[in-house]
């Protein structure tokens, strides 16, 4: 067992689903999506990034590659969320936020899923 | 980007960057849980976008103040101590992105990938010389000025800020680095399919070998220009297939042998390698007893040719280890009165100074000159820092290893024909010269350019078309383009084909040319121009063969 790696897993997979929780629920209801969530997604996501730099092995390289397209799609919406009067938004453009933060889902779970067939193949 | 320079950056960047996104979300989780108040008393929460803004301009120490209220006590309290926190983690990051700026390994790994970048760039034959000192400066400047370019590796950081202050149009790519690394030699291009040639020079013989098989190894169409000065590496060099070996003392030693025997054709080798003029007075050596001091390498390459020529000569040597079976030389050093008076100075002729060491040339020609007023001095000249005191020290006949190894090597590397003029006037005999120098000087001038025409597409479009029909004789060139019935001042030296093998020197102008010739013409200037109009223009052509103006253009498709 190697501390480094727990940490990096416990970071991947928290990304995954602290962006899950925000995603989850109807697309247009703001209640069901708190801006909270929204902020932690960003900081873990950021975190399991930063996490991820460094490595230049192959799988290494994609993993950072989806981290980005994550944190990136992540921030965008929280600035849209942002730039649109925020307490006051409308429904289209929340649908926007969700939508984007549904994107960076995926490609979280696509994170999440190169690394567990690493560590599936992983001898040791 | 430069892949290993950025991942340095990101590597070592990972834990600052970290520490400020722990420290700035700690902060503003903690401002948005504690309660503040709005300018009518209400209870007030930061929404998260304040929270972020006010701790980004906080932790960077721009501080616009409290936002957007006022702040409660209890606000206040948390502020202060999330400033030392997420300060202190913001200058931690900055100053290790500093610090990795001014990092030696990731400067040198940016550098480094611009001098690829360079060099990929390189549409262009080019040469790589290695090492920058006095004789490569001026070979780069000589290759600069033809086609080709020139890349750099040089390990002296001081050598390589001189190259950068030079200021070479077009520029010189340099990489400082070590030149036997064959991972440096890679970088700087050897494996591209532009690199034409390698340039070492190094005075350590077993480094030029190094280098020589590296280059070769890594790619064998690459000619190699090395210097060497003994016998053995010479022969390992060879065996590796190195195109052009070159021996300081061995060039001396030659020259030494042409001003003894033909002094004449010595003249026109100076005149090739643009180091002197046709009217420049002979460099005749007297006939009869010499003295040699210093039997090194250069001495005993000058031994040789002595030898050869039957020419009587006392060698003196400082140094007793360097005994061989030869019983002229003197143990001792050359530079004390006895010792010239025991080589017998009053009954020698000349005296060659040949030590490695210029301050002591001077010193036993001066000597020398004392002891026997009339005795020829002939110094070798190691460093060309030296030159102005040597100019003023009287001396006879200087030979600068340097100046010749440039010359040598450039005209070897770039201009190859002339190189091969060279090679067969050395088999010529002195009244071949004389002739030679002389029709050069009355048909031309003192100092003749060199010209050389290859009748290839590029060089000579309208000749070629007209030899697909037709066959056009030598003499078309030397036609006055103002007057077809006068001639310009044009010798060609030599005319050789390397497809048909047909080489021959000094033809006569009735000579057929053909497709892929090489001509090499001695000529002035204005020639220069002119026969560049024969060859490519199709209207000067028809003038220049047939005396009368063109006047339409056949199109053939």
């Amino acid at each position: 067992m190697n501390i480094d790696k727990v940490i990096a897993g416990f970071f991947i997979i928290l990304a995954m689903t602290v962006n899950f929780g925000f995603f989850y629920g109807d697309m247009g209801d703001m209640e069901l999506h708190s801006k909270y969530e929204l902020f932690a997604a960003i900081i873990v996501n950021i975190i399991a990034t930063l996490l991820k730099l460094g490595d230049r092995t192959q799988m290494g390289s994609v993993l950072l590659a989806t981290s980005l397209v994550a944190v990136i799609q992540l921030v965008i919406a929280a600035s849209v969320w942002t730039i649109f009067g925020y307490e006051t938004i409308s429904r289209e453009v929340f649908g926007i936020v969700v939508s984007l933060s549904g994107g960076a889902l995926l490609a979280n779970i696509t994170s999440v899923m190169l690394y567990i067939s690493e560590t599936v193949k992983s001898k040791r | 980007m430069n892949d290993s320079a950025l991942w340095l950056v990101l590597h070592k960047m990972k834990v600052p960057f970290l520490a400020i996104v722990i420290s700035y979300t700690i902060s503003i989780v903690g401002l948005l849980l504690i309660d503040g108040v709005d300018s009518y008393g209400n209870i007030y929460h930061m929404s998260i976008f304040d929270a972020f803004y006010f701790v980004t301009y906080t932790a960077s120490t721009i501080g616009f103040g409290e936002y957007p209220f006022e702040f409660t006590y209890q606000q206040r309290l948390w502020v202060s101590a999330m400033i030392y926190v997420s300060v202190v983690s913001w200058f931690y990051a900055i100053g290790t992105l500093i610090s990795l700026l001014q990092d030696k390994l990731f400067i040198s790994q940016i550098k480094q990938y611009r001098f690829k970048k360079q060099v990929g760039k390189l549409k262009q034959k080019f040469i790589i010389v290695l090492g920058y000192n006095y004789i490569t400066s001026e070979i780069i400047k000589i290759i600069n000025d033809s086609d080709f370019r020139v890349v750099v590796i040089e390990n002296d950081k001081d050598k390589v800020d001189n190259l950068i202050l030079e200021n070479f149009t077009p520029h010189v790519p340099v990489l400082r680095a070590n030149s036997y690394d064959s991972q440096n030699l890679e970088l700087s291009g050897v494996k591209s399919m532009f690199c034409k040639a390698l340039v070492t020079l190094y005075k350590d013989d077993e480094l030029n070998l190094r280098i020589a098989v590296a280059a070769k190894m890594l790619n064998s169409n690459i000619i190699i220009a090395a210097k060497s000065t003994t016998k053995n590496h010479t022969e390992n060099l060879k065996d590796l297939d190195v195109e052009i070996v070159e021996n300081p003392f061995k060039i001396i030693a030659s020259q030494i042998n042409l001003a003894l025997m033909a002094p004449n054709i010595l003249k026109l080798e100076r005149w090739i390698y643009q180091i002197g003029k046709l009217n420049d007075s002979l460099p005749t050596l007297p006939q009869g007893r010499y003295i040699i001091c210093g039997f090194g390498r250069f001495g005993q390459e000058i031994y040789k040719v002595f030898k050869a020529n039957n020419i009587k000569a006392v060698f003196i040597e400082i140094k007793e280890t360097k005994k061989r079976a030869n019983k002229d030389i003197i143990f001792g050093n050359s530079d004390d009165k006895h010792i010239l008076k025991d080589a017998g100075i009053d009954k020698s002729v000349a005296i060659i100074a040949g030590t490695q060491d210029d301050t002591t040339n001077i010193s036993i020609l001066r000597t020398a000159k004392k002891l026997n007023k009339d005795i020829v001095t002939i110094a070798r000249e190691n460093h060309i820092e030296d030159f102005s005191i040597f100019k003023n020290a009287d001396i006879d006949e200087i030979f600068m290893p340097s100046k010749i190894l440039i010359n040598k090597t450039t005209n070897a590397l770039i201009k190859p024909s002339a190189d091969k003029f060279i090679k067969y006037m050395r088999t010529q005999d002195e009244e071949w010269g004389q002739s030679l120098v002389k029709k050069l000087v009355q048909d031309i001038d003192e100092n003749p350019s060199i010209y050389l025409l290859h009748l290839v597409e590029k060089r000579a479009i309208a000749i070629l078309n007209k030899l697909k029909t037709t066959t056009l004789k030598l003499s078309i060139f030397k036609t006055s383009l103002s007057n077809n019935n006068l001639a310009n001042n044009i010798i060609v030296l030599m005319i050789y084909n390397s497809s048909t093998k047909k080489e021959i020197v000094l033809p006569p102008w009735d000579t057929n040319i053909e497709k892929d010739d090489k001509i090499l013409f001695a000529c002035d200037d204005y020639s220069i121009n002119e026969i560049e109009y024969i060859a490519n223009n199709v209207f000067e052509l028809h003038y220049a063969m047939t005396g009368q103006e063109k006047r339409y253009l056949s199109f053939k498709f």
